[in-house]
């Protein structure tokens, strides 16, 4: 039977390649760690559900993308279906997180007209001792840009599940105040299935909004 | 021998099972059998009358059931041959069940010995049937206690496992497939079939002037491995027909790859190339793991092909995907200095000139391989890209309930079949898969660019009722990229390489004649 889901998003995890993008989306949703993982070409898909609050279900669609440059045209064919994103670096290697701002450049020329909410993540903090960019810079970065910053590690499970939940709760709060609306035609936020509630995402913010006050 | 009623419900009742027989890929020898092409039969056509008899047969079933004393060695077929039913027109098979009906009548005294013996020590292991190349005894067991057809379970499973884990890592089945040399130790049987074809092939090889269009042909179903690596280096047009010319060659062709290794290699820590250099550095080690490929001295080699052949080719470079393309060369070219099964091998106990033999083979093969297919890997994979529709173009003929599916799905072809173009299906099928499929792809005209297109196309259809039972987006995708080819052996290959060209030569050359 199809598990009960209020919305389903559509994610996006971009990053240089090797910053750990596919063990990362394979610990959320997989629960283990891949000691040896293919270089991702292409684009893959994942998908698990997440509950942001008791009885209330995300369904996350999550597509893994290929850092390497050459697959860009590839990719970046994605962005525009993805209402939020994961954007990583490797808190090992400095040059992924100078690549950060051409991420963002090369993801705003692409989704126009829509947004992608973006949390940066700097990946691998298991590898402390290998640290190349200081927990400062990379939230100083973030703010610049109005992102959440968090540091991860898909090998010891740290945060794992804390940078896809934060980030649903907060698209989920963005829907919920209408600043994400349902389209036609675009796969970011769809409603989802609740037998007996409501359907559609306005009906869902007038209900939302009478329980906060 | 059961009787007809008997077996048709035998092979209902195992339905789910898939056997490993190799009696299927009769459409495999080269150039397969094909009606319309032998003027026998116009499309749309009736069938023509064969000697059996068989005017108005329907399904393949009924066919075989007309025409059991064709097929009295084993039951295990029926499911596939249901199978067969489903994909193969009535015609083609009534032409190709004929030639093999005929051939299996010639040599079916020579393996009734065999079968009984067969028979005795694996109940599980199907009979040897003149057909092209099978593997050797594990690997067809192997595929018959797998269990492809039935979906869900195998689906789910593989959902939960990683890519890189859902291939076999130190299974029972040998990582080389194909046909094993009589001298072999351990491998108990050779049949009669397998024992002649390797014996042309050493004739072709053994004569003044290799016959290439011969070899194509005798190739096209699949090459022992005692001549494989031989075979292969003709084939790519890395070696000469001319026997007297070869040894000449080879050393030429070594001496200029170091010579490549000498100039160009200092230069990976130069800025312009350390990018690229970095890239392949990093990916070798994390490439499916092959034990022998995650050995330090193979990885060193597959740096310095990749690297090579990425400054060479600066239009492409190295795009992911490329490394992967060394392993089949380097794997099967290893396999001529040893006698042991490549996974257990260590390479560094193999003397330093001889792994220089095997870099330099390995690169010059794979570079004839990429001349095929560089516009796959150049800006923007205008050949990915251009295949890619292609494939959406071809399955909607060949297959519209199938394409519709996914059209109402949402599923674009692009989300799956783009790694399967990319990698050439290296990464949906096991290594010994790939090295079956390379027999053939370098037997055909353009095998690794138009005629994996057929191949593509007859892999998906393969799943249609896998792919039919799913409803919904997700569910889809996450089975078309995580296809349950895990136990799969030469057969499965055999049998979708018969169906690809059965899809080129119907639809290649009439390309709107079948469109609705």
């Amino acid at each position: 039977m199809e598990a009960i889901w209020l919305y389903q998003f559509r994610l996006i995890v971009i990053g240089d390649s090797t910053v750990g993008k596919s063990c990362l989306i394979r610990r959320f949703t997989e629960g283990r760690f891949a000691q040896v993982s293919d270089p991702t070409v292409g684009v893959d898909f994942f998908s698990r559900l997440v509950e942001i609050e008791p009885g209330k279900r995300i369904k996350l669609q999550i597509w893994d993308t290929a850092g390497q440059e050459r697959f860009r045209s590839i990719t970046r064919a994605y962005y525009r279906n993805s209402v939020g994103g994961l954007l990583l670096f490797d808190i090992t290697n400095r040059r992924s997180f100078q690549n950060v701002h051409e991420w963002l450049e090369e993801t705003k020329a692409h989704v126009q007209p829509y947004q992608i909410v973006f949390v940066l993540v700097g990946h691998k903090c298991d590898l402390d001792t290998q640290r190349q960019v200081t927990r400062h810079e990379a939230e100083k970065l973030a703010l610049a840009y109005g992102m959440k910053y968090i540091e991860t590690s898909a090998r010891d499970a740290i945060n794992v599940e804390k940078a896809f939940t934060d980030l649903t709760r907060d698209i989920y709060e963005l829907v919920k105040r209408g600043e994400i609306t349902i389209q036609e035609g675009w796969e970011g936020v769809k409603s989802g299935f609740v037998p007996n509630v409501v359907h559609s995402s306005e009906e869902v913010v007038k209900s939302d909004r009478r329980c906060l006050c | 021998m059961a009787s007809d009623a008997g077996r048709k419900q035998f092979w209902k009742r195992n339905a789910s099972r898939v056997p490993g027989s190799i009696q299927h890929v009769y459409g495999a020898q080269h150039p397969p059998f094909d009606p319309l092409l032998h003027g026998t039969l116009k499309p749309g056509a009736k069938p023509p009358t064969t000697p059996v008899k068989l005017k108005k047969i329907s399904t393949f079933q009924e066919f075989e059931s007309n025409t059991s004393d064709a097929w009295d060695v084993g039951d295990d077929d029926d499911e596939l041959l249901a199978m067969a039913a489903e994909s193969l027109n009535t015609d083609v098979v009534m032409e190709t069940a004929n030639r093999v009906i005929q051939n299996h009548s010639k040599l079916q005294e020579q393996h009734k010995l065999q079968e009984e013996q067969v028979e005795k020590e694996q109940p599980q292991q199907l009979s040897e049937l003149p057909s092209a190349a099978c593997g050797d005894s594990r690997l067809v067991k192997s595929v018959s206690e797998s269990n492809t057809s039935s979906s869900a379970d195998g689906a789910d499973e593989v959902i939960s496992v990683p890519r890189s884990q859902s291939l076999p890592q130190a299974s029972t089945v040998t990582l080389v497939g194909g046909v094993t040399d009589h001298s072999s130790s351990g491998i108990p049987m050779l049949s009669e079939r397998e024992a002649s074809r390797l014996d042309k092939f050493k004739q072709l090889l053994a004569g003044p002037n290799t016959n290439l269009e011969e070899l194509r042909k005798l190739s096209w179903s699949g090459i022992p491995k005692a001549v494989r690596p031989i075979t292969w280096k003709l084939l790519s047009g890395y070696l000469p027909a001319n026997i007297e010319r070869r040894e000449g060659t080879l050393q030429r062709k070594r001496k200029e790859y170091f010579a490549f290794v000498e100039q160009y290699y200092d230069s990976r820590n130069e800025e312009t190339h350390q990018e690229t250099y970095r890239q392949i550095h990093i990916d070798i080690p994390r490439m499916s793991p092959e034990a022998l490929i995650l050995q330090p001295k193979a990885t060193e080699i597959f740096e310095r092909i990749l690297f090579i052949w990425a400054i060479r080719h600066p239009a492409s470079g190295y795009v992911q995907g490329i490394n992967d393309l060394v392993t089949p060369f380097f794997v099967v070219f290893t396999c001529e200095y040893t006698e042991e099964e490549v996974e257990n091998f260590d390479v560094s106990s193999l003397p330093a000139e001889v792994l220089q033999n095997i870099e330099a083979d390995s690169f010059w093969c794979m570079s004839k391989l990429l001349d095929g297919i560089q516009d796959n890997y150049t800006f923007a994979q205008p050949g990915i890209q251009k295949k890619v529709k292609m494939l959406e173009e071809l399955v909607s003929r060949i297959d519209e309930q199938v394409h519709r599916h996914l059209e109402q799905h949402e599923v674009k072809y692009l989300q799956f079949a783009f790694r399967w173009m990319n990698n050439l299906l290296m990464r949906e099928v096991p290594l010994r898969c790939t090295i079956r499929l390379w027999d053939t792809y370098q037997s055909e005209p353009e095998g690794f660019s138009h005629f994996h297109l057929y191949v593509c196309a007859a892999f998906l259809v393969r799943w249609k009722k896998e792919i039919l039972e799913e409803r919904d987006f997700q569910e889809l995708l996450i089975f078309l990229q995580n296809l349950p080819t895990v136990h799969w052996g030469d057969e499965d290959i055999s049998v979708l390489l018969a169906e690809a060209y059965r899809l080129k030569f119907a639809f290649a050359d009439a390309p709107n004649h079948y469109k609705r």
